[in-house]
């Protein structure tokens, strides 16, 4: 089995294609590059990014809102004002990372939804770093 | 007695991969006894700790213990490759990035070759790794140092089985490697089969360290030079190299266990046309033909009547062309059907293979040039969709409606990292 296939480009760099060509040289030649691919702006590591769905609307003054695909790298550390997935008591939650009284908690960004405290809960772990939310506006 | 190269080989495998990878994308299953199913939903092939914890053994038959593994909320799931696959591939990748050279051994396990820098102590390189991978996979690893590949291995094994190791072990860099060699019994070692630990045992050899100081022409006499280099390795020399690019495959193969035994002569043929259409595009994908097709049959190991049948057929010239390949192991499941038996398991493989870039200058094809080239195309646009889309986006007619042989998967999670349709969703 090859694990490093075709799909595993990482450092691809943007090409400038240099051409000879026999007749007449088209202007545009110079110009020419590859198309804009998104994984290479959005993602930058790519073995420890994952993609996950969010229903509901507690991040909704964070401009999360429901059925938005978010983009997640577990290699990042969090840090106070990140939005992250957390898990907490066997559920994925996500919330903004903050911190209150020198006290690290999970705030949801809808005042309907109450906020997380660390201490309250037996088994929290952060899972990943939120870094894009993609919203479908069709 | 200390090798003065600067050079380590440290083998990297992931603790209990598969029900990491279920546990890691799946909350609920954290810190829960986790059980995968082989292939069929068979046997148990892979344990969470918790699952360890619980005396569930290995390879036990998933109906006798269905009960038991109720009674103790144990979460079972059927395998789910694209998930193992996807994560394997990413562990491995990121591995790269923190070594000179890779093997990759499994789908689970990769050789690295590090330097051992003027301070000797690896320990803190081991615990970075260690916690990087976690946080970059939520996955577990074992970091098994030493000199050569089979100490390497032998390291590894000590860092699962000693309480204080933390998942590290450096066998190069010990002050009592005769008492750690002690606890590996030879049939432990990397290398020593079966026999081959039977005979050792025979003649008293009973663990690593053992086998390291035995009479060096005794091992010669009865296992040649891969006897030697196997103690060699043990003493600490270097043999084996890393192998960065595996040689090219012999086979490929594609075989799957029945849902439900297979009696009838339609199903058997449907099932080794999706097996065939699997291989022709695996082929495709490596740059490979061949010229040699075979296709088996075979009833329950555990069945009284037990039988078994393969047929294949030689090609003058080889080929990757789907539709070629379909009309042969057609003709071929005919010849192997038998009505009077129940078939539990079928699978086609294509033999001699040659690299397709290299058979595309021969001029002597029983197909015109043109022919050729429009069946590569066809090919070529097929795969192209159904990666684009999914994998059977455009398939094979004769491959519809499949029934009764398909493999049981009654507990398969989803595919959380490659399926934009299947990835996590979040409740508020």
């Amino acid at each position: 089995m090859n694990f490093f296939d075709s799909n595993t480009k990482i450092f691809k760099i943007p090409l400038l294609v240099d051409s000879v060509s026999a007749g007449f040289p088209s202007p545009a030649d110079d110009y020419t590059e590859e198309n804009i691919d998104l994984n290479e702006h959005l993602i930058s590591n790519p073995f420890s990014t994952f993609f996950l769905r969010v229903k509901g609307d507690s991040m909704i003054n964070a401009g999360i809102k429901d059925k938005d695909l978010i983009i997640v790298d577990k290699s990042l550390t969090a840090r106070p004002g990140n939005i992250i997935i957390a898990m907490i008591d066997g559920e994925f939650t996500i919330k903004r990372l903050s911190i209150k009284n020198n006290e690290l908690y999970l705030k949801a960004e809808n005042h309907n939804y109450p906020d997380f405290r660390f201490k309250n809960h037996i088994d929290v772990q952060i899972w990943g770093v939120v870094i894009y939310s993609i919203h479908s506006y069709l | 007695m200390k090798i003065s190269s600067i050079d380590a080989i440290a083998l990297i495998d992931a603790n209990n991969f598969y029900a990491s990878c279920e546990q890691t994308i799946n909350p609920q299953l954290r810190n829960k006894p986790v059980v995968i199913l082989s292939n069929n939903d068979g046997c148990i092939i892979a344990r969470s700790p918790e699952a360890r914890a619980l005396k569930i053994k290995m390879g036990t038959p998933y109906f006798k213990v269905k009960e038991r593994l109720n009674k103790l909320d144990v979460a079972v799931l059927s395998s789910n490759y694209s998930l193992y696959g996807d994560m394997s591939r990413r562990l491995m990748n990121l591995l790269k990035n923190y070594c000179e050279q890779i093997e990759i051994y499994s789908i689970d396990e990769a050789f690295i070759s590090i330097s051992r820098s003027n301070d000797k102590n690896l320990y803190p390189w081991a615990r970075n790794l260690r916690s990087l991978i976690y946080q970059n996979l939520g996955i577990p690893i074992t970091v098994g140092i030493g000199e050569n590949k089979v100490r390497a291995k032998i390291a590894n094994k000590l860092a699962k089985n000693i309480d204080y190791s933390a998942g590290i072990f450096d066998l190069a860099n010990t002050r009592n490697e005769n008492n750690y060699l002690k606890k590996i019994n030879v049939d432990e070692i990397w290398g020593v089969g079966k026999q081959t630990s039977n005979w050792l045992q025979s003649k008293g050899i009973k663990n690593a360290r053992e086998l390291r100081d035995m009479e060096e022409n005794e091992i010669i006499k009865k296992l040649g030079i891969v006897g030697k280099r196997l103690q060699l390795e043990l003493k600490g020399h270097k043999c084996l190299p890393i192998e960065e690019s595996k040689k090219s495959k012999k086979e490929i193969q594609v075989s799957r266990s029945f849902g439900t035994p297979v009696t009838k002569l339609e199903d058997l043929t449907q099932a080794l046309a999706t097996h065939a259409i699997k291989a022709s595009e695996k082929m495709r994908s490596l740059n490979l033909q061949s010229s040699d097709i075979r296709v088996f049959a075979r009833t329950s190991r555990y069945s009284s009547q037990s039988y078994q049948r393969s047929a294949h057929r030689k090609l003058t010239n080889a080929t990757d062309d789907t539709n070629s390949i379909l009309k042969i192991v057609v003709e071929l499941s005919k010849e192997i059907f038998n009505p009077e038996y129940k078939f539990s398991k079928a699978g086609v493989l294509m033999q001699d293979l040659t690299n397709s870039e290299y058979l595309q200058q021969s001029v002597i094809n029983y197909k015109s040039q043109k022919e050729l080239k429009k069946s590569a195309n066809l090919m070529r646009t097929i795969d192209s969709l159904n990666r684009r889309f999914n994998k059977n986006a455009i398939t094979w007619a004769i491959t519809k409606n499949p029934k009764s042989w398909m493999m049981n998967k009654n507990f398969l999670s989803h595919s959380s990292t490659t399926d934009i349709k299947q990835i996590p969703t979040i409740v508020k």
